[in-house]
């Protein structure tokens, strides 16, 4: 098969199903593991609004349309018919990674940690 | 909270951010391939139309038995320069950031400046003065003292 068709998975969704969380009250006095952090995450829905306000602030400083100005330049130079959904991320992925806003980064952070804070009572 | 606990936080956070940002970068790169893989993006396909022309034009201005009715390979202006029929230089169009080759740009602009495109006075003045420059090329072509 084409491999140009194959999403790129990422590590994290790659993990094998975790498995259901227990009700053992020693559980809450251990470091969460990032499972289970992911769990609470995507069940609260907390996942997709860190990642549309992520994905909003990237789109306001033009961070989104140089990936893809990026994008189109490889294009350009590869040829379209050419191009792998793989190419385009090992593309972008170096500049994209370094170039986001501290003052952005910083605030996603800061609510990831409220977030983490709110559920290790 | 324990110190331990404040780092595993902070490594917790990070690892986290770092999802969601190549989470992102996976949306952009599909989307930019989806693009892509089926010509929706225009200004592509007609750079592609364009370079294509380009590349014809500068072959058949080195093809040697191109001979056009004045021999313009020997024709000399009035600073002793002699110019290729079609200009070569590759220029880049400040309308739409494509690179034309100059004997083309008179049709590209054409093309490129009837879209909806805002331009500042800046812009036209330098497209006006390039196609002034453009018609002196031809000028100099018909008006050279042989």
């Amino acid at each position: 098969m084409s491999h140009s068709h194959k999403l790129v998975i990422k590590s994290s969704m790659s993990r094998p199903p975790p498995p259901p969380p227990t009700t053992n009250k020693d559980q809450q006095h251990q470091n969460p593991s990032l499972q289970e952090i992911n769990i609470k995450l995507i069940q609260s829905g907390e996942k997709e609004r860190l990642k549309e306000l992520l994905r909003e602030r990237l789109l306001e400083c033009g961070w989104i349309d140089e990936m893809k100005a990026l994008c189109r330049a490889f294009t350009r130079k590869k040829g379209r018919n050419n191009v792998t959904v793989d190419d385009l991320v090992h593309v972008i992925s170096p500049k994209g990674r370094a170039s986001v806003p501290n003052s952005m980064k910083a605030e996603l952070l800061q609510r990831i940690r409220a977030f983490l804070a709110s559920t290790a009572d | 909270m324990s110190g331990p606990n404040e780092d595993n936080n902070t490594q917790l956070s990070s690892h986290i951010f770092g999802d969601l940002l190549d989470s992102i970068i996976v949306d952009v790169a599909s989307e930019c391939h989806r693009i892509a893989k089926l010509g929706l993006d225009r200004n592509l396909e007609e750079e592609e139309e364009e370079m294509r022309l380009s590349a014809q034009a500068r072959a058949r201005v080195a093809d040697p038995s191109n001979s056009s009715e004045t021999n313009t390979k020997y024709v000399v202006d009035i600073f002793g320069q002699t110019h290729p029929s079609v200009a070569t230089e590759i220029f880049e169009c400040m309308n739409c950031g494509r690179s034309i080759a100059a004997g083309r740009f008179a049709p590209h602009l054409e093309k490129c400046m009837g879209k909806v495109i805002p331009i500042s006075s800046y812009h036209i003045s330098i497209c006006l003065y390039l196609s002034i420059m453009i018609d002196s090329y031809y000028d100099r072509e018909f008006c050279a003292i042989p």
